[in-house]
């Protein structure tokens, strides 16, 4: 009996499947890229927070700085989150004997309800983290602030946000690129919070400005940021 | 510098399992997974010693912030604060610098106000956040009842404690009994007083293992009174010790330590000189410049000799000509240092010996006229009538004849570091009412009735005073984690305050102390600085009465010695549950997570033992079983075992045998006895056939390039010293141990801007007494790997402290030591062989390590010339993944991340420091400052040894040690360009005993018998 052999023909089949799986593994490779990415999964993350606090009622109407709230922000890494007791300088309840501070805003707002339970109690409120990098990463919010660096810059127009959303991917790319190229994210430091602020003029000349007035010379070094 | 070097005996005798160690690229294959026992004890240990993991891998991971409902004026998140307190050990308090992070202590630095330590700090005191957030410390009062444990609160304790006392306060407390840890507190002293008003006829008991009740007596006996004597090395040109560890185990060591090496400097004016006579070699006894290894026993013929031969030269009579034998030489040129130095000398005996020699060391030191000078004495607070073993005895004999009823123990653990002779364990059973305040639930817990959770040093207010006298005072760092209770809470209770407030206790009795016009602002000062400026103890002048004529001893035959003595690494046992404490490799041995038997190797070989041969020790009848390990410079015929192992109820790391856990060691206290608390004579050796194998770092990572034969010249390079003669005449001489043609790159070289971050340690200074080591290991998160792990070579200490053995004399071999560390090369050769660029360059010259590139491959590691960098075997954090060690995590330093299973890790230079202080520097748009960095390692040297700084800035002390004639690199040879620079040691021998200086201008033997162009390339 004639033993079977593959037709000639046969041969081109496993160029074809060579050639598909290639462009299957690409593109598997892709979609993981590009579901991974940062850009992907962590710009519009919005967590919905214990009360609606509105940044774009307070700092965007009321024009609030937004060190009256983060007020560690030029000395510490953290921005902290504001003690309840600052919450409670304008949104006070009632005392203990039911006497409600005469220049206190929605006294008896229930969306503010936690805020006044938070102070009864003495405990915490629980915030939601928005901006979240991971734990191998040292940024100091001080570093960059007092640089001239605008809280704009990561945050986004924070004063038009209702709830905050992340709207950049805080990737390590995304880091470098400012890190190599710094001027056009820089101002004059006294601008920092002043979150609608336009550059008079050139923004990288002004930024070239500033960085020589200060003497900036963004590092790019690992232990920059990992310890 | 024909001199000879080896590590270890094994090295010195090219054994078979040296080679192996040697001609392994890596220690043993990775893959291999503890098993068996050795792998429950790992898994305990992951459980015990150093939570957060930083595990963010899913980007959903839903983080809370919690603010605080009002934050505290002045408190900002994320800022380390830093608090002053002390810790207190043996009645003697160490002033510390806590740093907290959010309100957590996270590490311990010294005080710089204290004049004590000046900001350095000892081993143990680094320890302590480990133990603070320890899971195994006792959480709550506890009763026992039948063999049956139950937990109670406080509320119960002090319903009984107000029957058992009441009852107590009817008979004046005729058989009430407190037995106490020692301690200088005056809010103690204050209660005690209140309590022996309360109960006239009740008796106080101090007991401490590590007892100094030789010194009282010998003051007792030389002036009548008991006194302290202060010793001040700045001024002793000649320092004398007798058995005596003063610059690391004395209580003021670090201050000892400070003022020496003050004067190790030979540029900076005269060097010291210092003779130590001992049976073990002590870090005094590395750091001399002659030390005559002695039995204990024999300390008394050899002062006796050198009064003989001082006394015959203070009366002026030509000494007679030295013998030949080593002994007689180092005595004479002592002899002759010592008249030729009278004020500028000291005389120091240690707390073993007994009172007389004490004595005999006042009347010589007082003869020379040092008193007043050099040293100096004051009253003695911590004097007590009964010595501390008798004072033991008594209580034991008493519990015995039935007349004991209520028995409070206040901290300690005497049940398990009770002599052998006094059976305290027995007795404890037959007391009706006994209640242990103490930190864990220990062996003496366990036979009391009640146990009450103590409050650790970081949880409590306190008072006591520093070895000067000065005096401290802690304030809580943290709420007790534990519901806790000070010890002077407790003695509060018993005294019928029911909620003693400890704040205001410690605030009205050190009130005397404080200026009475100012005494809340003066407080605040006194809590805020952590010691009183100017409290230190006044001086008193007394004078040595006569003392009978001294016996001029014969040396007692060639009976076999044993010498106790406290553990440098776990005390007295109480920091036995330490996995930093048990890991950290002795001074001397380089053993880890174990004591041993240690012999000198003359008489292991008259014994016919060998090193890891497990022996037994007989004395009085009673035995234990040792492994051996054969120290060179070890005494003859003196054979000395650590105190403070065998732990049976000491937790998991230390050994709890309820909970399955072996006991990390052999409990020597059994052997000792109330009349030999110290060392004793008489003690016979069996050999067991058995062998046991030792954890020792010392042969682990083989810095050598060519193989043991290389070995001897090679470490002549790696440490380089000379005598003070030599290096007058050739001050550079480090400079040339090593030739070499022309260096040229095969890579790149890096320019580097701005700072340039370099390093100096300065080995004239060290004394390698390992505070560094455990100092960077709380900075810098490094983990707890266990025994079996550092059998296999795998410990994780970023900065070791190598020890080398120099000279011929196996008998009586100098040491030299050398803290390595990541040396921060310029070319580093680690960079130029990963794969993935995890290991890289900075443009401030730091050799950064990237933890999320590295793959693990180990070539770097490979690539290591000094064998500096630690790779994570296992994930030895895992630990604090697990939900249940929440607490346990806390003491992660938040600034450095946690390493995981597979990564490289190494020295960074301390860069979270270095970056906190650029960034606060550059907020203000000022310069750093010189010293503003302070490395932990260099924060934690009591001698000084390590400068840090900016190279570029030539005024910088590291720059001026750079450029110091003394500085070299070690494998410079290598083209490699270090950051960190060595100084080279000098010695400052006697004349007479030095060896004759090498010729030429400091070149090595092997240097010198092949010529230079030969040879040049392999210099």
């Amino acid at each position: 009996m004639d033993r079977f052999l593959f037709p000639k023909w046969a041969n081109s089949i496993i160029s074809v499947l060579g050639a598909l799986g290639g462009v299957g593994a690409l593109y598997v490779l892709g979609m993981v890229a590009f579901g991974a990415s940062p850009e992907t999964t962590d710009v519009g993350y919005q967590p919905e927070q214990p009360l609606p606090f509105s940044h774009a009622l307070h700092a965007g109407k009321l024009k609030l700085d937004c060190r009256y709230c983060h007020n560690t922000v030029e000395v510490a890494g953290h921005a902290a989150i504001p003690p309840t007791a600052t919450c409670l300088n304008c949104h006070s309840g009632a005392d203990a004997n039911g006497v409600v501070n005469t220049v206190s805003v929605h006294s008896t707002s229930t969306k503010l309800a936690p805020i006044r339970e938070s102070q009864a109690t003495g405990k915490s409120m629980q915030w939601r983290r928005v901006h979240d990098l991971p734990d191998y990463v040292y940024f100091n919010h001080s570093a960059h602030v007092r640089r001239g660096v605008s809280c704009v810059a990561c945050h986004g127009r924070v004063d038009k946000m209702e709830t905050v959303t992340q709207v950049k991917p805080l990737s390590m790319g995304w880091c470098l690129e400012c890190h190599r190229h710094p001027e056009p994210n820089l101002r004059p430091p006294e601008f920092v919070t002043k979150l609608d602020w336009v550059a008079d003029g050139d923004p990288h000349e002004v930024g070239e400005k500033v960085r020589k007035e200060l003497n900036l010379n963004p590092s790019t070094n690992c232990s920059t940021c990992h310890r | 510098m024909d001199k000879k070097y080896w590590r270890s005996l094994n090295e010195l005798h090219s054994t078979p399992g040296f080679e192996e160690i040697l001609h392994r690229e890596f220690p043993v294959a990775a893959s291999e997974y503890p098993e068996g026992v050795s792998r429950r004890r790992w898994m305990q240990l992951m459980g015990a010693s150093v939570a957060l993991a930083g595990v963010s891998g899913c980007r959903w991971e839903d983080e809370k912030i919690s603010p605080s409902v009002s934050r505290p004026e002045g408190r900002i998140p994320g800022v380390p604060q830093k608090y002053a307190t002390f810790m207190e050990l043996g009645g003697l308090a160490e002033s510390l610098l806590v740093t907290c992070y959010d309100g957590r202590p996270i590490k311990v630095e010294g005080n710089p106000d204290s004049p004590q330590n000046q900001g350095s700090s000892t081993v143990f005191a680094q320890s302590e956040t480990l133990s603070l957030y320890d899971p195994d410390r006792a959480v709550g009062v506890v009763e026992r009842k039948e063999g049956t444990r139950y937990a109670r609160d406080w509320q119960a304790f002090l319903d009984y404690a107000d029957t058992v006392l009441g009852q107590a306060r009817q008979d004046g407390g005729a058989k009430l009994r407190v037995l106490a840890d020692v301690s200088s507190s005056a809010t103690r002293r204050n209660l005690q007083e209140k309590f022996a008003a309360l109960y006239p006829q009740a008796r106080w008991y101090d007991y401490t293992a590590n007892s100094r009740d030789n010194i009282y007596a010998g003051s007792k006996l030389a002036f009548g009174e008991v006194v302290r004597p202060h010793f001040d090395l700045s001024k002793a040109n000649i320092v004398v010790c007798l058995d005596e560890d003063l610059l690391s185990e004395h209580s003021a060591g670090m201050l000892h330590t400070r003022e020496w090496a003050a004067r190790r400097d030979p540029a900076a004016g005269e060097m010291n000189r210092m003779y130590a006579v001992e049976s073990r070699f002590t870090t005094t006894g590395l750091a001399a410049d002659h030390r005559l290894p002695s039995r204990s026993v024999d300390i008394g013929f050899y002062l006796a000799r050198l009064e003989a031969q001082v006394q015959a030269r203070l009366a002026g009579k030509t000494p007679e000509p030295a013998g030949d034998e080593y002994a007689d030489k180092v005595l004479a040129a002592m002899a002759e240092d010592l008249v030729a130095n009278q004020g500028a000398a000291l005389i120091a005996i240690g707390a073993n010996q007994p009172a007389e020699l004490q004595a005999r060391v006042h009347k010589l030191n007082e003869q020379l006229g040092n008193v007043g000078k050099t040293i100096r004495y004051s009253k003695e607070p911590l004097a007590t009538d009964l010595a501390a073993a008798e004072a033991l005895r008594k209580l034991t004999d008493e519990i015995q004849a039935g007349s004991v009823e209520t028995l409070v123990i206040l901290g300690g653990n005497p049940a398990y570091n009770a002599p052998g002779d006094i059976d305290l364990v027995s007795a404890l059973s037959k007391v009706p009412h006994s209640i242990h305040l103490g930190e864990y639930e220990d062996e003496t817990s366990l036979l009391c009735k009640w146990h009450l959770p103590k409050t650790h040093p970081f949880e409590q207010w306190g008072d006591a005073r520093s070895y000067d006298g000065t005096l401290c005072v802690a304030q809580p760092l943290i709420e007790p984690l534990h519901d806790g209770k000070s010890e002077v809470e407790l003695l509060a209770i018993l005294c019928g305050d029911k909620h003693p407030v400890a704040l205001d206790l410690v605030k009205e009795a050190v009130k005397g102390s404080l200026d009475s016009m100012t005494v809340n602002a003066s407080w605040r000062r006194l809590v805020h600085d952590g010691v009183l400026k100017g409290s230190a103890l006044e001086a008193v002048s007394p004078k040595v009465k006569s003392l009978p004529a001294a016996k001029l001893t014969e040396a007692a035959g060639e009976e076999l010695e044993l010498v106790f003595y406290i553990s440098p690494q776990v005390y007295d046992g109480r920091f036995a549950n330490s996995g930093w404490l048990q890991e950290t490799p002795d001074n001397l041995t380089k053993i880890t997570w174990d004591n041993a038997a240690i012999i000198a190797p003359a008489t292991a070989k008259k014994l016919g033992v060998e090193f890891g041969s497990v022996v037994k020790l007989i004395l009085d009848g009673k035995s234990i079983e040792l492994p051996v390990y054969v120290l060179p410079g070890q005494a003859p015929n003196s054979i000395s075992v650590a105190l403070g192992y065998g732990r049976t109820a000491a937790g998991l790391v230390g050994g709890d045998v309820a909970r399955d856990v072996k006991p990390v060691g052999e409990n020597i206290a059994a052997l000792q006895s109330k009349a030999a608390m110290n060392f004793a004579a008489g003690l016979k050796l069996e050999k067991t056939g058995k062998e046991y194998e030792l954890a020792i770092t010392q042969d682990h990572h083989s810095i050598d390039a060519v193989g043991a034969g290389e070995i001897h010249g090679r470490v002549g390079q790696l440490v380089r010293e000379a005598n003070l003669s030599e290096y007058k005449s050739h001050p550079d001489f480090a400079k040339h141990v090593t030739h070499h043609p022309p260096l040229e790159s095969l890579w790149e070289e890096l320019s580097y801007e701005g700072q340039a971050w370099g390093m100096s340690i300065d080995l004239t200074k060290c004394i390698g007494c390992n505070a560094c080591s455990v100092a960077c290991q709380a900075e810098n998160n490094v983990p707890v790997v266990g025994r079996e792990q550092v059998l296999k070579s795998r410990e994780m200490h970023w900065l070791r402290v190598d020890r080398y053995f120099t000279g011929d004399d196996v008998d009586n071999p100098g040491v030299s030591i050398q803290p390595m560390l990541c040396q921060q090369c310029e070319l580093a050769p680690c960079e130029q062989v990963c794969p993935v660029a995890a290991t890289v360059h900075t443009d401030e010259g730091l050799n950064d390590m990237v933890y999320n590139r590295c793959v693990g491959t180990r070539y770097c590691a490979n690539n290591c010339p000094y064998k500096v960098r630690r790779f994570n075997y296992f994930n030895f954090n895992k630990v604090y993944e697990d939900p249940n060690r929440k607490l346990q995590a806390l003491v992660l330093n938040p600034e450095v991340t946690v390493r995981h299973r597979g990564v490289m890790e190494k020295c960074t230079y301390c860069v979270q420091r270095i970056k906190a202080v650029q960034i606060d520097a550059k907020n203000d748009q000022r310069p750093i400052k010189d010293g503003e960095i302070v490395t932990a390692c260099q924060q934690a040297c009591s001698a000084k040894a390590i400068e840090f700084g900016d190279l570029k800035n030539e005024k910088s002390l590291v720059a001026q040690a750079h450029a110091s004639p003394r500085s070299y690199a070690v494998l410079s040879e290598l083209n490699i360009k270090p950051r960190t620079a060595y100084l080279a040691r000098i010695l400052n021998p006697h004349p007479s005993l030095a060896k004759p200086d090498s010729e030429g201008h400091g070149h090595g033997e092997a240097h010198a018998e092949a010529d230079h162009p030969k040879t040049a390339e392999k210099h």
